[in-house]
């Protein structure tokens, strides 16, 4: 069980890395393209459908790791105990967050499709199908908070803390920019 | 409840959720939710998948995640070990010595780099220890790093100044050459200060490392070189035309590769790292851009910024006057809001003002961006202290008092150049024939 959520985390992860690399090699491509005169105008619509995927995908993952801000200012004062009600307490708002974001990303995708909504770029494809992206992201994302709902409920430590942690033991601070 | 109750309401639910640990993007979605399902007409289901998918599906967006990929490559090249190595030897004689290189080192990496975060980022991850090390003061380390890290989005290119030239209509390439001047104006406040605060505490300064002589130095400079052909290839790129101002950032990539490979630290494993760690980052940032983005759409339905503006404009005050009002405004709206958003959030109705009360587009652009570099230093929401924060350890508020004579530095280049106008627009004008 943990070994699958993991990787469904870490493989929507490498996903977005893909996207993100991908924007880098249309980007220079459609340089190349257009000083051989060649027309380039759908590459725009493909760079921000790519922007968007690698945001939406990398969520879970980002998450896991402790790479999304938050103020520490008062939960860093706070001992074991008082902490660990704290981050039920915020971890219950990000559940009730982002299961209704998951919810409106399947809906309004859901209706994209039902209503054959199209892009209106130079690329003329169903609005659902790079919106997708967001639908998946939004539920691994919803899977993975409730996922540390669950463990933190359990009495253990959140694992972004201890991600956080172990990766400064390291030395490393290349993730917290 | 009239608006501005609203608003105080909707702000102390904010700062409570901020306080409990819920995390910054979640807690600006929900507050924008809050605002929008209790204060207006409008549902904000439908509204919230169209700010997070708008403000994420953008062409100009794209940029964001080349510019930090680029900072996350030059990250693990010894660029920042070598730009250490290549300054210090000439700063062993000026008050302040080593200090400078905080400085200094965010201004040539604010040239490659478009954002303040990573900027302050790659400088403090080798400036720091090594002037700790030496025993430099901690405080005014810290101070100068979190604030000059700022100049990565005042000297070109910058993320910043890309949002603002498309919210303004304005010319990309204009803007981006408006800020070199400013940048250098506020690199010289910042080394100003650190020689008067060194010449008043002499015991504070460690003594100066050996001296070397003339060939000695120039050939520790040499370490310079990459990122100088780094910077010359950028603007290459740009001004050959062969690739937009968005593009440039994909070029940037390709370079910061290019240095990699050739000292040697480029290697499947750093890679797929810089690439997996510009990832995350770019999707953290995004992530609090759609929350924001969210939370600028209830604004918008609320009405609470357009009552702030239009009551600026019922005033009828001076420019000058209103140049003042605007930055408390911006101070104001920056301790809660993002740089970006904060643009976006404004944009409409400020900009009309400030044409006609004659102020240049360009010139609001710098104008904005120095005070969006306030706000990357201001507590609750800055960038650069959690940045450090991170870093070091340290508490952000504590962050934030170091950077109080440098805050001070980006209000006096401000007031510059509200004052003498043409240290922005004379290099645009100059380079580029006159509008």
């Amino acid at each position: 069980m943990r070994r699958t959520l993991n990787f469904i985390y870490a493989a929507a992860g490498y996903l977005a890395a893909f996207f993100i690399f991908a924007i880098f090699v249309v980007m220079i491509g459609q340089t190349i393209m257009r000083e051989l005169g060649m027309r380039t105008g759908g590459t725009d619509d493909i760079v921000a459908w790519a922007c968007a995927a690698a945001a939406f995908l990398a969520m879970a993952d980002t998450f896991k790791r402790g790479d999304f801000v938050r103020v520490g200012l008062l939960l860093e004062s706070l001992g074991p105990k008082t902490r660990q009600a704290f981050e039920i307490g915020s971890l219950a708002v990000a559940s009730a967050f982002c299961a209704y974001l998951a919810f409106w990303a399947c809906r309004f995708t859901f209706e994209s499709w039902q209503f054959n909504d199209m892009a209106n770029g130079l690329i003329v494809i169903p609005l659902w199908i790079p919106q997708l992206s967001f639908v998946v992201g939004a539920l691994i994302l919803c899977l993975a908070v409730v996922d540390e709902f669950v463990i933190v409920l359990s009495g253990r430590r959140p694992t972004y803390v201890i991600a956080t942690e172990e990766r400064h033991a390291r030395g490393d601070f290349t993730e917290d920019v | 409840m009239n608006l501005v109750e609203i608003a105080g309401l909707l702000l102390i639910i904010m700062m409570l959720f901020l306080a409990g640990g819920v995390w910054i993007a979640m807690t600006l979605a929900i507050v924008g939710f809050i605002g929008m399902a209790f204060f207006t007409g409008t549902p904000p289901g439908k509204n919230l998948f169209t700010a997070f998918w708008g403000s994420n599906a953008s062409w100009t967006l794209a940029a964001l995640p080349m510019f930090i990929w680029m900072g996350e490559i030059l990250f693990r090249t010894k660029l920042s070990e070598e730009m250490f190595e290549g300054l210090s030897p000439w700063l062993n004689k000026i008050p302040g010595r080593l200090m400078h290189t905080t400085i200094l080192g965010c201004g040539i990496f604010g040239s490659v780099s478009g954002s303040s975060a990573a900027t302050c980022a790659t400088i403090a991850k080798v400036a720091l220890p090594e002037l700790v090390k030496r025993g430099y003061d901690e405080k005014i380390a810290l101070g100068s790093l979190a604030t000059a890290g700022t100049l990565g989005i005042l000297i070109p290119p910058s993320i910043t100044m890309v949002v603002y030239a498309v919210a303004a209509d304005a010319s990309i390439i204009r803007i981006f050459l408006a800020g070199f001047i400013p940048g250098f104006i506020l690199m010289a406040l910042f080394s100003g200060y650190i020689v008067v605060w060194a010449l008043r505490n002499p015991d504070k300064t460690p003594p100066p490392g050996p001296e070397m002589n003339f060939m000695e130095k120039v050939r520790a400079s040499g370490n310079l070189i990459p990122c100088a052909a780094l910077i010359i290839f950028i603007i290459w790129v740009l001004v050959a035309g062969l690739a937009t101002a968005t593009e440039c950032a994909a070029y940037g990539v390709l370079g910061s590769l290019a240095i990699a490979w050739w000292g040697g630290s480029l290697t499947w494993r750093s890679f797929i790292d810089s690439l997996m760690g510009a990832t995350r980052v770019s999707c953290m940032i995004m992530f609090i851009l759609a929350g924001a983005s969210f939370l600028s759409m209830t604004m918008a339905y609320t009405g609470i910024p357009r009552a702030l503006a239009e009551w600026v404009a019922s005033l009828a005050l001076s420019p000058y006057a209103l140049i003042g009002v605007l930055a408390v405004l911006y101070i104001i709206l920056g301790t809660a809001l993002d740089g970006i958003s904060m643009i976006v959030l404004t944009s409409a109705v400020v900009l009309p003002m400030i044409q006609k009360a004659g102020f240049d587009l360009i010139w609001f652009g710098i104008f904005i961006v120095l005070l969006v570099e306030i706000a990357e230093v201001t507590p609750p929401v800055g960038f650069n202290l959690f940045v450090l924060q991170n870093m070091t350890g340290k508490d952000s508020n504590y962050i934030a008092k170091c950077s109080l004579p440098f805050f001070a530095c980006l209000v006096l280049c401000i007031a510059i150049i509200t004052v003498f106008p043409a240290t922005v627009t004379w290099l645009p004008d100059a380079v580029m024939n006159k509008k």
